[in-house]
């Protein structure tokens, strides 16, 4: 079996949280290949998904198990890195002091779609460094 | 460097959870007449920094206060870049010019 490396992590949310998973985050991709800017950039838009995740996700919803989760590996030929919590979506560009997280990951990574049927999951795709 | 030139300092990896440690060093010192931001030993920042470090800029305008923010790390740099705030500070690379674009604004 060829699997192919992968990277899932699942913390509490809380912004305490962020920076340990950016740091994994950032040893698996310098592990697989990714150096310089594109390293830093991809860091950059997962911390951002993060943190607005840690930040915004939960509001008043009781209901909800408060975790966010980070998904990374390389998936038809792209980086794919997932980060996704159970709470409510808000649009976040329009709550006050998050609104360059949402811009700057736009800016960042050349896919992104934003699903919201259970919880929030931002979907990022990158290239890959060609070697 | 003029007396009259007050430096806020921050370094490591400035992110969401030291939000509350950024909003508070980011506050205008009393008597300044101009303030250098000194973020050259940042390691990592995020748009939290960013939204506190615009905050913080933007108040300094509204007072006449001439600011200059010091900033090395590459990722930074970017990070102002992507979110189209890079005409919104005066950034240098070098302390001693942001020192010297100080001293011009602070001159009797």
């Amino acid at each position: 079996m060829n699997a192919s490396p992968q990277l899932r992590l699942r913390c509490p949310a809380q912004s305490r949280s962020v920076a340990p998973i950016r740091h994994a985050l950032r040893a698996f991709l310098q592990a697989i290949g990714f150096d310089g800017d594109c390293l830093d950039d991809v860091t950059t838009a997962a911390g951002e998904a993060l943190a607005n995740a840690v930040e915004h996700a939960y509001g008043d919803d009781a209901e909800s198990v408060p975790f966010v989760e980070l998904h990374a590996r390389i998936a038809r030929g792209k980086l794919a890195v997932d980060v996704s919590d159970r709470g409510s979506f808000i649009e976040r560009e329009r709550l006050p002091g998050r609104g360059f997280g949402l811009r700057i990951i736009r800016a960042v990574a050349p896919q992104i779609r934003i699903d919201t049927a259970r919880g929030t999951s931002v979907r990022m795709r990158f290239h890959i460094p060609k070697r | 460097m003029s007396d009259a030139i007050e430096i806020v300092a921050l370094g490591g990896e400035l992110e969401i959870s030291r939000k509350r440690e950024i909003r508070d060093a980011f506050t205008l010192p009393d008597g300044a007449r101009a303030v250098l931001v000194d973020l050259s030993t940042v390691t990592y920042a995020d748009s939290t920094a960013l939204t506190e470090l615009l905050r913080f800029c933007v108040t300094a305008q509204r007072d006449r206060m001439p600011i200059a923010v010091v900033i090395r790390t590459r990722q930074f740099s970017r990070l102002v870049q992507y979110a189209g705030l890079a005409g919104a500070f005066a950034i240098f690379e070098d302390r001693d010019a942001a020192v010297a674009y100080l001293n011009e604004r602070v001159k009797p």
